[in-house]
């Protein structure tokens, strides 16, 4: 019975997202797939954060490099097609983790979170200042966007946002999915065990730098991945869009207020922070205020983020259910 | 006899008149007339009157919150009160229907992906008419980006990067009534170097984006044409909305500069303008934006002697020439003095049509609803049509015309030296003969010809 709802749920959800563009219009359209694309951002710092206990106060720039990587190449090469533009923004991201990840997997707690933030605010500086291959402060901007083809088969023009959301979805969905899965691998476990216990971990004969630096290559690669479609959905990137210190606490901010070590947890918080934002948005020109104290609000009240209330509520509730039952079963 | 000689001094007075005026109102297209303006008694910013309905729809994207909110502000008022006037006189005809004009305040915090976001929500949400923007060039970009999307006409009125202009990046949907970098930097070169022919040692400061590299490059490029002995002793382009401008002062400091010309607006070019004189150095700044009057306040009547404006709405001394000019200011500034409360009832909104950039605003979108009240639409393609060539005459009679091939406004620009209350009279020239007591403002002007700093075209630009 409860398999079957759940069966019912995905079709509906997978029809709405099908027909999303026709069902709420391209205004909304964009807005959603906004969110997909920070949710995938949230849900790449969830791998470090909540899942292997690392936090990161740079974690934008592997998106930003991701998205600088589509851009340059689109700008700089001519006739490239649009799946290779992605791919080489992911391998720069990729690339950036690797060059990254000798260091940051020896160290943990605040020296990662630090060094981060270090490394983050250099590759910012260092965006700024190379104008000529980054465009500065104004980035790199209004870059033709190549249609999605596949050669003698098909051309999809991806100026449409329409068409672009599909392709954006695909992609991005497609994404969470591996990652999804990444995490209920053994590997998944193994994330598990160094954030609860690396030393246990080592014992164990599992190789804790090493694993790290799979994790730290994942969670870069796909934060590129986002970072790329972002880049291409926004037809711009720009240093203070893609690697502001802003921009990494995003995803910390999502993921705490959906629920840290929950999978789904950042995509939540992601929903909840463009909900509120395209809500407050309307009314009040203070919209960081509000952020800000409803992230206040989490941490005193919430700490477990949004998906801990609903966990709590349902151990509550399910909890008297089962007691109940198990009182009427006894007398 | 004696009225014979009345009636020959008649027809002499009409000929002359006739010799006059006639071929001025003949050269454009349309003019803004004081005469016509409705009665502005009850125009409060902070309590606009929103038509409702079918109507014209204009969204001001601007900064409304962050570090520039203010700026929002100086767009706000100008933009709205050209709005309250014509929807007092009946609103304009369009599409065969009268409709009122509707001003909605759409903010992008000065934020690229913020600035998408909220103008796609006025165009595919609020179905507006025309998007007015903005301060940054980076954002316009954006702007004109999602204009060219939709189709919808947007009018670049404080974004100043020729580049958005430019082969790349041009939209047929988008015209600049602002002026330009390029025209600025090559007015200031051509003032220092041909009318005033004084100093010869240039430092450039301007902000690292596009908008600061293009102006610096204009101020560049005009030495060499027009004062090839100056000497450019120093350049540096800093991030924007800094704070600390202590590094770049003591390098200003140390390189022998006569002038610091920047290309700064508010927060930066009160903060730069402020910290200068903080560290005792006392160079005159040639400038775009060092007018916001708070500021200028603040830095008193010594710190800002002597800076020289490169102003896109001012006119030759005097600068009131006709008692309608006269009308519509004292209009504006009345309220302003009796009515208005905060921030519209600061320094900075002292003026408004008089001068200066809140002038131009307001003139800018007199032009624009000029431009679709003759299109009788609007309908984007209509309005291109009639904005493309088009010219119109501001208030303080200059001539504004938009080139057809790339959709930039030729125009004459003046340079303004600022100087103490009591020698604003040549300027400001009615009661009470100042701009303002506690700091220096417009005095002598200079007039820098339009055909001297014609608009950059890019030749790659092929329509």
């Amino acid at each position: 019975m409860k398999k079957t709802v759940q069966w019912i749920i995905l079709a509906v959800a997978a029809g709405i997202l099908m027909f999303f563009p026709a069902l709420f219009g391209i205004y909304f359209t964009n807005v959603f797939l906004t969110f997909v694309i920070f949710a995938l951002f949230a849900t790449t710092l969830n791998l470090l954060l909540g899942f292997t206990g690392l936090l990161s106060f740079g974690h934008a720039m592997f998106f930003g490099v991701g998205g600088y990587g589509t851009a340059i190449a689109l700008e700089r090469i001519e006739g490239l097609p649009l799946i290779l533009a992605v791919l080489i923004g992911v391998m720069a991201a990729v690339a950036l983790a690797l060059i990254l990840c000798p260091i940051m997997v020896r160290v943990s707690g605040t020296a990662f979170a630090m060094l981060h933030l270090a490394f983050g605010q250099l590759i910012y500086v260092l965006a700024l200042k190379l104008r000529d291959i980054t465009g500065g402060e104004d980035g790199i901007g209004g870059f033709d966007i190549p249609p999605f083809s596949i050669p003698g088969v098909v051309s999809v023009d991806m100026t449409d946002p329409s068409n672009f959301y599909y392709f954006g979805m695909i992609v991005l969905v497609g994404s969470l999915a591996i990652l999804w899965f990444f995490t209920k691998t053994p590997f998944g476990s193994i994330m598990v065990g160094i954030r609860d216990n690396a030393n246990r971990v080592d014992y164990m004969g599992f190789k804790v730098p090493q694993s790290k630096a799979v994790i730290y290559l994942f969670a870069g690669g796909f934060a590129g991945v986002a970072g790329s479609i972002y880049a291409l959905f926004q037809n711009l990137i720009s240093a203070s869009d893609a690697f502001h210190i802003l921009v990494s606490f995003v995803p910390v901010m999502m993921t705490m207020v959906g629920g840290i070590g929950s999978f789904f947890g950042p995509v939540v918080g992601a929903g909840i922070f463009g909900i509120l934002e395209e809500l407050t948005s309307r009314y009040t020109e203070q919209v960081e205020l509000v952020m800000g104290l409803i992230l206040i609000l989490v941490i005193m009240y919430a700490p477990m983020g949004f998906l801990g209330i609903v966990q709590i509520l349902k151990e509550k509730w399910f909890g008297k259910m089962s007691q109940q039952a198990g009182a009427e079963e006894a007398s | 006899m004696k009225s014979t000689k009345m009636i020959f001094s008649a027809i002499i007075a009409i000929c002359c008149f006739c010799l006059v005026a006639v071929p001025q109102t003949l050269a454009v297209n349309d003019a803004f007339d004081p005469g016509k303006m409705a009665d502005m008694s009850d125009f409060d910013p902070s309590n606009p009157v929103t038509p409702s309905g079918d109507t014209i729809k204009i969204a001001i994207v601007a900064s409304f919150s962050g570090p520039a909110a203010f700026v929002g502000e100086i767009f706000y008022a100008p933009v709205l009160w050209a709005a309250h006037d014509i929807n007092k006189r009946g609103g304009i005809m369009v599409d065969g229907k009268r409709k009122k004009v509707q001003v909605i305040r759409a903010d992008h915090m000065s934020q690229v992906p913020q600035a998408k976001k909220i103008t796609e929500r006025m165009v595919l949400q609020e179905k507006v008419d025309v998007l007015w923007g903005t301060n940054g060039s980076h954002l316009m970009k954006v702007i004109n980006q999602v204009a060219k999307k939709y189709k919808t006409i947007a009018q670049c009125t404080a974004a100043l990067s020729d580049d958005l202009y430019d082969h790349k990046n041009f939209t047929r949907y988008s015209f600049m009534t602002s002026f330009q970098t390029d025209q600025i930097g090559r007015a200031a070169a051509y003032y220092y170097g041909q009318i005033r022919k004084k100093e010869k040692k240039f430092y450039i400061l301007c902000q690292d984006y596009l908008f600061g590299h293009a102006m610096a490059n204009g101020f560049k490029k005009g030495l060499k044409q027009y004062f090839p002995e100056a000497e450019i002793v120093g350049e540096d382009y800093h991030k924007l909305f800094l704070t600390d401008f202590a590094p770049y002062l003591t390098k200003i400091k140390a390189s022998g500069a006569e002038v610091v010309y920047t290309g700064d607006w508010i927060p930066d070019a009160a903060n730069l303008a402020k910290q200068a004189r903080q560290m005792g150095m006392m160079l005159p700044f040639a400038h775009t934006f060092l007018d916001e009057p708070n500021f200028l306040h603040e830095v008193g009547i010594e710190g800002t002697k002597g800076l020289i404006q490169i102003g896109q709405y001012a006119t030759t001394n005097p600068n009131f020439k006709n008692a309608g000019q006269i009308m519509v200011y004292r209009a504006w500034n009345n309220l302003w003095k009796n009515k208005w409360t905060k921030p519209f009832n600061t320094y900075t909104f002292k003026h408004g049509p008089g001068g200066g950039n809140i002038g131009s605003y307001m003139m800018q979108t007199y032009w624009l609803l000029s431009v679709i009240e003759r299109a009788g639409s609007t309908d984007p393609e209509k309005i291109i049509k009639t904005w493309e060539g088009d010219t119109y005459q501001l208030l303080n009679g200059k001539v504004m015309t938009m080139r057809a091939v790339d959709h930039k406004a030729i125009q004459d620009l003046h340079a303004i030296e600022y100087v103490p209350p009591e020698e604003q009279k040549v300027n400001f020239n009615i009661e009470p003969y100042r701009w303002y007591d506690g700091c220096s403002g417009g005095g002598p002007v200079s007039r820098i010809p339009a055909d001297k700093i014609m608009p950059l075209l890019d030749p790659e630009l092929k329509r």
